[in-house]
C-alpha cells in the first residue's frame, strides 16, 4: 500500500516538472561540493552533496520543490536504491538575489557482486517569477553526480544473496592460522619462562636443588677409584665447601663456618675427618692414596650428608662407618 | 734417629713455652710465635704499647735458651758506635774503651733486644741491618761473629714524634712482627695488678728454669727441622698463590673496606719474606707433631711474617696495621688449597 502511494506521488511530481519551462540562463548560479571520492561506496554508506544556489530576483525558490526525505527514486520504473536520508536547508537574502544552502545526504541501499555505476540523482527545483502577472513557474535542474558502488566481498567467494539468513551471525574471518600461531608463541613463551626460572634458580628445578654438594655428589659418583680420582673427589668437596662457606674453608676456620651454617653442625665430626683425609691426600709426604672401597663409600656418604645439610635436612651420622672402614 | 731428635727437641720447645707462659701470662700466642722464630732462626719485631711485658718476655726466653742477652734503648742521639763500644776515663785517669752491647757477650750473644728501634737514626738501622743479615760486625780490626744471635726489636706505632720510620728494607730483615697486647682476660689483668710476683721482674724471671735449650745447638737443629718437614706440591702451589695475591690482590679478588685496591699495594711480599714464612710454617708443623706443612701451618704465621713486608701507598700508611690485617685475612679467604 505504501509502495503504491510512493509510486503515485513520484509520478505526480514528474508530471509537474516535466511540463515546466527551464529558467533562463543567468538567473541561477550553482556551486556544488561533491563527496571526496567517487568509488568505494557500498550498501549503507551515506554520501553528502553541499549545494549553494544563488537565484537572482525577481525569481524566488519554491521551497516546496526541495527534494523530500525518504522519497524512493526510480529510473525507468526501477528503484535505483539511493534514497535521500537527510536534508538541511538554509537561505540568505540579499538585495539582488537569494542564496540557498542545501545539504543533501543520500544513503546507498543497493549493491552488486561486481562494481556497479550509480549516480546521485539530479533534482528539479521550481522557481517563481514574481514580476510576471500570471506568476509563471520555471524549473531548474541540479545535475546528477556519478559514482561507483563497490561489492562487499570479492566476487565468487561469498554469495551474500544466498546467505542472508537473519539467524546466521556476521561473516567471520578464518582465525585458525592465527590461533595456531598464538598457541605456538604461547608455548615458546612458557618454555622461555621455565628456562628463566631455571636460570634464576641457579640452574636448579627446586629452591634447594643443584647446590654445590649435589653437584659434587654427582661428580664423586662418577670418579674413578684410583689415587688421581681420589684427589679429584676430595678437591671437588673442597670446592663445594668453599662455595657453601663463601670463603676458603680450612680446619682452623671450621667453627666460623658452623656458626654461619648451623645445619652442618650435625656432621661436625665428619667435617673434621674430611679435613684429616684431605691432609693425608694432599699434604702428607707419603699418603696412603689408594683407599679401599669402604672409604670411597664413606667419602660419597659424607658428600651426601653435606648435601642433606645443604637442603636443610638432618643427615644420619656415619662417623662410625669410616672408623670401621 | 732424626725422629727421636725431633721429638726430644719438640719436648724441650714445649717445655720452654710452658715455662715462659708461667712468667708472662696471657701471651700464649706471642710466646708460640717467638718459639717458632727461635727455631726458625729469624729476627723478631715486637709491636706494642709500653709496659705490656715485652722485655720480660725476652728475658724469660733468654733464660730459657741460654747465652748472652743484651739490650739497648733507641734514642734520637744514638750512634752506630754506641752499639759497638763505649769510652770512659778509668780510675787511672786514662781513657779506656770497652765493648758495647753487641760485642759484650761475644759469640755467645743469643738475644739482642733493641728497644724502641724507631727512635734510632737511620745510621743505626743501617748497622743493625748488616748485623741481622750477616751476623757479623767489623770492629777493632777484627771480624766479630754472632752465629747464635737473634735480634728482637720493638717499636711503638702510636707515637710518631721524634721517630724514624724503619725502611721497608730493614723491616724485611725481620722474620716476624708480633703484636703484644694487653690480655683481655679479667682474671689475668687482675693478677698482673695484684699478684706480687709480677712486681719484681728479676725475681720473676729467675723462677724460670734456666737453659732448657742449648742456644749453641739451635742453628744446627733448625736445619734438621727445615730438612725434615716437607712441603707437598699442593702446599707449594698454595703458598705461591698466597704470595702472588700479596702482589696483585685485585687479580685474586682481594678487598679491603674503604680502600682503593688499585692504589693500595706498591710492593707485595718479598722472596726473602715468603722463604721466611715457609721456614716458620715448617717449625709450626714440627711443633704440632706433623711431618709436612699444611695450610693451617702457614695461616699460623702468615700475618706475622708477611704484614710488615707489604709496602702500601703513603696515603694508607697511617692505617697500615688495620689494612694489612684485613688484606691478609681476605687473601686467606679467597685463595683455596687445594
Amino acid at each position: 500500500m505504501t509502495l503504491s502511494i510512493g509510486l503515485l506521488s513520484g509520478h505526480v511530481y514528474a508530471l509537474e516538472t516535466d511540463f515546466l519551462p527551464d529558467v533562463k540562463d543567468g538567473v541561477v548560479s550553482i556551486n556544488i561540493k561533491e563527496p571526496e571520492r567517487d568509488v568505494g561506496y557500498t550498501v549503507g554508506d551515506i554520501l553528502t552533496r553541499n549545494i549553494t544556489i544563488t537565484i537572482k530576483k525577481p525569481y524566488v525558490l519554491v521551497e516546496e520543490s526541495l527534494p523530500i526525505v525518504g522519497y524512493e527514486r526510480r529510473y525507468k520504473g526501477q528503484l535505483i536504491g539511493i534514497d535521500l536520508a537527510k536534508l538541511d536547508y538554509s537561505k540568505e537574502s540579499a538585495k539582488e538575489a537569494n542564496t540557498h544552502h542545501i545539504s543533501l545526504s543520500y544513503q546507498v541501499f543497493t549493491n552488486n557482486v561486481v562494481a556497479k555505476p550509480a549516480a546521485l540523482p539530479g533534482e528539479y527545483l521550481r522557481l517563481l517569477d514574481t514580476s510576471s502577472k500570471d506568476r509563471k513557474v520555471y524549473r531548474y535542474r541540479i545535475p546528477s553526480w556519478n559514482f561507483s558502488i563497490s561489492p562487499i566481498s570479492v566476487f565468487g567467494q561469498v554469495k551474500v544473496e544466498s546467505d542472508m539468513s537473519g539467524y546466521r551471525g556476521p561473516l567471520l574471518l578464518d582465525a585458525s592460522p592465527l590461533k595456531v600461531r598464538l598457541n605456538v608463541l604461547l608455548t615458546v613463551l612458557a618454555i622461555a619462562l621455565v628456562a628463566l626460572l631455571y636460570m634464576l634458580g641457579k640452574h636448579t628445578w627446586l629452591p634447594r636443588m643443584g647446590g654445590p654438594f649435589a653437584k659434587a655428589y654427582r661428580s664423586i659418583a662418577k670418579s674413578t677409584h684410583n689415587a688421581e680420582g681420589l684427589q679429584q673427589a676430595v678437591n671437588r668437596l673442597h670446592d663445594a665447601l668453599n662455595t657453601s662457606a663463601g670463603y676458603s674453608l680450612f680446619s682452623n676456620n671450621l667453627s666460623a663456618f658452623l656458626l654461619k651454617k648451623p645445619a652442618f653442625q650435625h656432621i661436625q665430626a665428619e667435617l673434621a675427618q674430611f679435613f684429616d683425609l684431605s691432609r693425608q691426600v694432599f699434604f702428607e709426604p707419603n699418603p696412603n692414596k689408594s683407599l679401599g672401597e669402604q672409604e670411597w663409600a664413606w667419602l660419597a656418604q659424607f658428600c651426601k650428608q653435606c648435601r642433606d645439610c645443604e637442603r636443610g635436612l638432618i643427615p644420619d651420622s656415619v662417623s662410625t662407618s669410616r672408623k670401621a672402614a | 734417629m732424626s725422629d727421636r731428635l725431633l721429638a726430644d727437641w719438640r719436648q724441650h720447645a714445649l717445655t720452654l713455652e710452658s715455662e715462659v707462659n708461667k712468667v708472662v701470662v696471657g701471651q700464649s700466642n706471642p710466646v708460640r710465635l717467638i718459639t717458632i722464630a727461635i727455631f726458625a732462626r729469624g729476627h723478631v719485631l715486637l709491636e706494642g704499647d709500653v709496659g705490656v711485658g715485652k722485655t720480660t718476655l725476652l728475658r724469660a726466653f733468654t733464660r730459657g735458651i741460654g747465652g748472652g742477652y743484651q739490650r739497648i734503648e733507641g734514642t734520637i742521639d744514638l750512634m752506630p758506635n754506641d752499639l759497638v763500644y763505649h769510652t770512659y776515663l778509668g780510675e787511672d785517669g786514662k781513657p779506656h774503651v770497652s765493648a758495647g752491647p753487641l760485642l759484650m757477650s761475644g759469640e755467645n750473644l743469643s738475644v739482642f733486644f733493641f728497644n724502641e728501634i724507631n727512635r734510632a737514626r737511620p745510621q743505626v738501622h743501617s748497622l743493625l741491618l748488616r748485623v741481622m743479615a750477616e751476623r757479623t760486625l767489623s770492629a777493632f780490626n777484627k771480624e766479630h761473629v754472632f752465629p747464635h744471635m737473634i735480634v728482637f726489636a720493638d717499636r711503638n706505632q702510636v707515637e710518631k714524634e721524634e721517630t724514624f720510620e724503619i725502611p721497608s728494607a730493614a723491616r724485611d730483615r725481620f722474620m716476624m712482627e708480633i703484636p703484644i697486647v694487653v690480655p683481655n682476660d679479667d682474671a689475668i689483668m687482675q693478677g698482673l695488678m695484684f699478684d706480687t710476683k709480677f712486681h719484681n721482674v728479676d725475681a720473676l724471671v729467675d723462677t724460670l728454669r734456666a737453659d732448657i735449650l742449648q742456644f749453641d745447638q739451635l742453628n744446627s737443629f733448625s736445619s734438621v727441622i727445615q730438612n725434615s718437614v716437607e712441603a707437598s706440591p699442593t702446599l707449594q702451589k698454595y703458598a705461591l698463590n698466597l704470595w702472588k695475591a700479596t702482589r696483585q690482590p685485585l687479580e685474586y679478588g682481594v678487598k679491603v673496606s674503604n680502600v682503593d685496591m688499585n692504589r693500595l699495594v706498591l710492593a707485595g711480599a718479598s722472596p726473602r719474606g715468603m722463604s721466611m714464612m715457609l721456614r716458620a710454617a715448617r717449625v709450626n708443623a714440627w711443633l704440632n707433631e706433623r711431618t709436612a706443612v699444611t695450610p693451617e701451618d702457614i695461616h699460623a704465621v702468615f700475618h706475622e711474617t708477611v704484614a710488615h713486608r707489604l709496602v702500601f701507598s703513603p696515603v694508607y700508611e697511617m692505617r697500615r696495621t688495620e689494612i694489612a690485617r684485613e688484606m691478609l685475612t681476605s687473601i686467606i679467604n679467597v685463595v683455596a688449597a687445594p
